[in-house]
């Protein structure tokens, strides 16, 4: 009698201890919820911080200094402390850079990644993966100091010009947006599905034959998407670019002249000014710029993944 | 009529031999380039490198500067990046890989992330220059300079936590959640551990960049080291220059003399701890994987 009351006091205990249990994780679990989702706000309060102040800081060339936009992006003349605030030599040297960036690094990127896709042998592909990843880590700097002191002196010895220039910047570019293109067309052309290829080579067709009208054209929009991410690279870097363009603030003329860019226009000017200074507001505006583009590339990737589906 | 037939099959296999021995190429010029790259470094930095260039102070006008500060504002900075991105990232990431799957919440975070991670390193220093050195007082200094490159990094974090834990066979949330676990549960003793592996060695990946990152630090940590009691300073409110901003800036606006071997010996030492962190995150990544789920990688 006594010994079954103590039975059902101790289940009784056992399955409030139970429940309370069963309480407690619940109450964790709904704090745990509400702590992942403030951090993941994290990243929307960011980038909407940093849209905001680089908006107020890039638009007060236009609305505290009186200038105009078109000044801004088309006027060949840079010369704040003469009150001239044109960045086109700026803007035509980053373009410049980007697009032999992208015609040479890009389709030489993107045989890389085939090459990865179709052709490599496993333990090949198990080498060269770290590889690629070692040219993604090695540091934007040493890029620009292996431009300075390899690449540089060579152009120079090649064409007795200076050797800094559009095409030193634009060769180092190449290179560093090899990793992000070979590995996202690599994607690209694996997310391709196997009856593809195997419906093209049953009907005769070569493996480059495959590639080149079967693989590529289906991989398409991830290519695009490689390409563009690789512009995003491209047009963004700041300190390898620096070291080897030469950094005249002037209209470029040729692949051999000296010229500049937005980003290391904005890293050499940005020391030295001041705060409220018409050059300081040029600077802005210019990081601004960047930031649009960067912005208008990434919907573009949406819309082309889009496009898609 | 087979003559022709022929002609057009050996001269489609003509161009598929073309092809592959020009992807060949092209593969092999890129580990060419690397090791290029790597042995030339080296051969540079050789004479550069000595226990004084590693532990000695910058020098502002004479010869013979070393590095050790800048060294230990590199790492410095780093583990207080780490430190902010970390638990962030991983937060985001759990969140929606494991929770909003779906919904406009997710897709606002997901495109916020996009956009942070293509926002150039450059803008994100002017970006920290406005609001930690300017808005918020914190002049140039560690913490300036972590804090934005912590901004500069959550989206590359977020996404390394996300494919890790989408490495994660759905079978064992399943049998977790049979168990009576929450999800909370489920994901702390059950998904986390067993994504430990790929997560450790995206991170070391990612620190790697950290420890090389320029741009962004240079308005923001400063060009010079601490000149408070000792240059190896603690203190995050101190001005604290990387040695990647070093190589940069003794180069484009320092007075020493020997600009070369400062250089030299300042890129081969962030080539050989970007090196080191990418074999310590495969190393350590596949001795982690298989602790914690017996699997070899």
């Amino acid at each position: 009698m006594e010994a079954e009351d103590g039975d059902e006091h101790a289940a009784l205990k056992r399955s409030t201890l139970t429940e309370k249990h069963a309480a407690a994780a619940h109450r964790r679990e709904r704090i745990a919820v509400a702590l992942l989702q403030a951090c993941s706000g994290v990243f929307i309060v960011a980038i909407g911080l940093l849209i905001a102040y680089l908006t107020v800081e890039g638009t007060r060339l236009f609305f505290t200094d009186h200038k105009t936009v078109a000044e801004f992006l088309f006027s060949p003349t840079y010369s704040p402390e003469t009150g001239q605030v044109g960045a086109l030599p700026f803007i035509i040297g980053s373009l410049a850079i980007t697009a032999f960036a992208v015609l040479v690094g890009g389709p030489f990127g993107v045989a890389v990644g085939v090459f990865f896709s179709e052709l490599a042998p496993k333990p090949v592909a198990a080498m060269m993966k770290p590889a690629v990843e070692v040219l993604v880590g090695i540091p934007s700097v040493v890029y620009g100091w292996l431009g300075l002191t390899l690449l540089v002196p060579l152009i120079r010895a090649a064409t007795h010009a200076p050797g800094f220039g559009l095409l030193a910047a634009g060769i180092v570019l190449s290179i560093m947006i090899l990793p992000t293109v070979i590995t996202l067309s690599e994607d690209a052309l694996r997310a391709v599905p196997l009856t593809l290829r195997e419906g093209s080579l049953a009907l005769g067709a070569t493996r480059w034959q495959t590639i080149r009208r079967v693989l590529l054209p289906a991989a398409s929009s991830g290519l695009t998407v490689a390409v563009i991410l690789g512009i995003a690279r491209a047009i963004g870097e700041t300190m390898a670019v620096q070291l080897v363009i030469g950094n005249s603030p002037t209209l470029p003329r040729g692949l051999l002249n000296s010229a500049s860019a937005l980003p290391t226009q904005i890293v050499m000017d940005m020391g030295g000014a001041a705060t409220g200074s018409l050059l300081q507001h040029t600077l802005f505006s210019m990081a601004l710029l960047l930031l649009l583009i960067a912005m208008a590339l990434i919907v573009a990737v949406r819309f082309t993944l889009r496009s898609r589906a | 009529m087979n003559a022709m037939i022929e002609r057009g099959f050996a001269r489609r296999r003509f161009m598929d031999a073309v092809a592959t021995v020009a992807l060949w190429t092209a593969a092999i010029a890129v580990i060419a380039m690397l090791l290029l790259f790597v042995g030339y470094l080296f051969y540079l930095g050789a004479g550069s490198v000595s226990w004084h260039f590693l532990t000695g102070f910058p020098s502002e006008l004479q010869a013979g500067g070393g590095v050790g500060p800048e060294i230990f504002n590199s790492f410095y900075i780093l583990i207080l990046t780490l430190i902010f991105t970390l638990p962030i990232a991983l937060a985001a990431g759990i969140y929606l890989q494991e929770y909003a799957t779906t919904g406009w919440f997710r897709a606002l975070v997901q495109f916020s992330a996009e956009s942070l991670a293509t926002v150039p390193s450059i803008v994100m220093g002017l970006f920290g220059l406005l609001v930690f050195v300017q808005t918020l007082h914190w002049g140039f200094s560690a913490l300036s300079g972590a804090l934005t490159l912590t901004v500069l990094n959550l989206p590359s974090l977020m996404r390394v936590a996300q494919e890790a834990l989408a490495t994660v066979p759905r079978t064992y949330r399943e049998a977790s959640t049979a168990l009576g676990a929450t999800k909370w549960q489920t994901i702390t003793r059950g998904v986390l551990p067993s994504a430990i592996g790929p997560l450790t060695t995206g991170i070391v990946l990612i620190s790697g960049r950290i420890f090389g990152e320029t741009a962004a630090l240079i308005f923001t940590a400063g060009t010079s080291v601490s000149h408070g009691a000792s240059a190896y300073d603690f203190n995050p409110f101190h001005t604290a220059e990387t040695l990647a901003v070093h190589l940069w800036y003794t180069h484009s606006e320092a007075l020493i003399p020997d600009v070369d071997r400062v250089g030299n010996g300042s890129a081969v030492v962030l080539l050989a701890v970007v090196l080191l962190f990418n074999i310590a995150a495969r190393v350590v990544g596949r001795g982690l994987t298989l602790r914690f789920t017996g699997k070899a990688v």
